[in-house]
């Protein structure tokens, strides 16, 4: 099968120029995080985590969205390369996703006194990480052995069945109950980030998750790509190793 | 649309073994509540709509992939598909086939649960049925798309569940919260929130279903 070379190009660019913006610009976030930005008043240094906490949701949605358009262009172009981009963003937004869960609450704990509540945000969260975890099973459960593609297909609607349901899970979570903090915009219409230095940090470390985001995805995708080759060579091998196993006589040239 | 629809009902009450197993389970499940829970007369007003829609929730849940069991041993499913009936049909078809048996699940479960914890039932049955109608769309909808995941065989009959439930959640908070209403005597709460996300819901799943089957079902 030929390769979308609009999908292989950016790819390989991503893999190629991002790996040390990624580096530096981690050492940098961290270096903020931990030196730079001043303690916040009312919360204390546990705060601080919130500039890992939130970029990481917001790369979560950027993956899952990305999923979404890519498992759309998977069912309508049926290409596989579509196919490997979207299972790529899954994969990566389930790291960030599991990144958000666990980083809050840690911060929960000393703020609300508990590690867990059933705020809306949280659930949505939680409830968005057991679709994508579906994803995934549905993945490894369908394994490779019809070529992989019903498995493919009934991924691409979830993830796209999954996206659309997101809204109707914010809703009903909201109309349940809410308590989770609204940083970026109080009730007052002023920001809860008093220092600009926050704002620094918190855009910082965004950036550096959205390009750790773009690297990683691409990694992925290009090892699934990678490994859908290896199958197609073997296949081909044991074609050939069938056509001339007659003198053979072993499967060991099946490699 | 209409030949297929008579057929899958047919197959469906000769065997009537998923409509047994559903309720078997649905009862069962009504039984573990009860003693794990500890429920009493002060508590279960509070806890009888959650009890009622984890049990419908659950039992529809493992009984949605097994609508197509039948299809895949005798590779009928193939013969369908390969038929010039449009495939939105087929959906459709399948979905009223799985709703009916939804249905009829609950009216046999529907007694039980009064009975067993001394709800009365029948005299909130009118809004009460609406809402377990409005919640079976969604559920035989969402089912529905999903049940051919399990065509495939594997451990995939495994991930059904899995996958069904978590889009299931805003159905689940929806239909429980009516549920309160409409058993305290409230009548149906037309104009609330909650009934529009149920019907929003319901409209969504079969919509997508209806388009997305044409993408899934090419096997």
């Amino acid at each position: 099968m030929t390769t979308i070379p609009f999908l292989y190009k950016t790819e390989s660019l991503l893999m190629r120029v991002l790996p040390l913006p990624v580096m530096l610009g981690m050492l940098a976030s961290l270096c903020a995080v931990f030196w730079w930005v001043p303690t916040e008043r009312v919360q204390g240094p546990v705060q601080r985590i919130f500039y890992f906490h939130v970029p990481s949701a917001w790369c979560c949605f950027l993956a899952f969205g990305l999923a979404s358009v890519t498992s759309a262009a998977y069912l309508w172009k049926h290409h596989r390369d579509w196919d490997n981009a979207a299972r790529a963003a899954v994969e990566t937004g389930m790291l960030f996703a599991t990144a958000v869960l666990i980083t809050g609450p840690i911060w929960a704990r000393p703020i609300w006194g508990v590690w867990w509540t059933w705020d809306s945000r949280l659930t949505t969260m939680l409830v968005l990480w057991l679709i994508f975890a579906a994803y995934l099973l549905l993945r490894a459960f369908s394994g490779e052995r019809d070529g992989g593609s019903s498995g493919a297909r009934f991924a691409a609607v979830l993830a796209i069945v999954g996206t659309l349901d997101i809204p109707l899970i914010v809703f009903s979570t909201r109309l349940w109950r809410t308590v989770h903090p609204a940083v970026l915009k109080t009730s007052e219409g002023g920001s809860g980030l008093s220092d600009p230095r926050m704002v620094t940090t918190l855009i910082l470390c965004t950036l550096t998750f959205m390009i750790m985001f773009a690297w990683l995805w691409a990694l992925g995708a290009r090892s699934l790509r990678l490994d859908d080759q290896v199958a197609l060579l073997e296949e081909r091998g044991d074609r050939l190793a069938m056509a001339t196993g007659s003198n053979t006589s072993t499967g060991e040239a099946t490699v | 649309m209409l030949t297929l629809l008579a057929r899958d009902l047919r197959l469906q009450f000769r065997r009537g073994e998923l409509l047994a197993s559903s309720f078997v389970m649905g009862v069962l499940m009504l039984l573990a509540f009860n003693f794990s829970l500890d429920l009493s007369p002060d508590n279960v007003a509070a806890l009888a709509p959650g009890i009622l829609w984890v049990a419908v929730l659950f039992s529809a849940g493992l009984a949605a992939g097994h609508g197509f069991v039948g299809e895949r041993e005798n590779g009928c499913m193939d013969a369908i598909v390969a038929s010039p009936l449009d495939r939105g049909s087929v959906y459709l078809a399948k979905f009223i086939v799985n709703l009916l048996l939804l249905l009829l699940f609950e009216a046999m479960l529907l007694p039980v649960f009064g009975l067993f914890f001394e709800l009365s039932v029948l005299s909130v049955l009118a809004p009460l049925a609406l809402v377990l109608l409005l919640g079976s769309i969604g559920l035989a909808a969402v089912g529905t798309l999903f049940a051919l995941v399990t065509v495939g065989g594997g451990g995939r009959d495994l991930a059904l569940p899995i996958l069904l439930l978590p889009l299931e959640v805003p159905l689940l908070i929806a239909s429980v919260k009516i549920t309160r209403v409409v058993m305290a005597g409230g009548g149906f709460p037309w104009g609330d929130g909650w009934v529009r996300l149920l019907l929003g819901f319901d409209l969504l799943f079969v919509v997508a279903g209806w388009l997305a089957f044409e993408y899934v079902a090419t096997d």
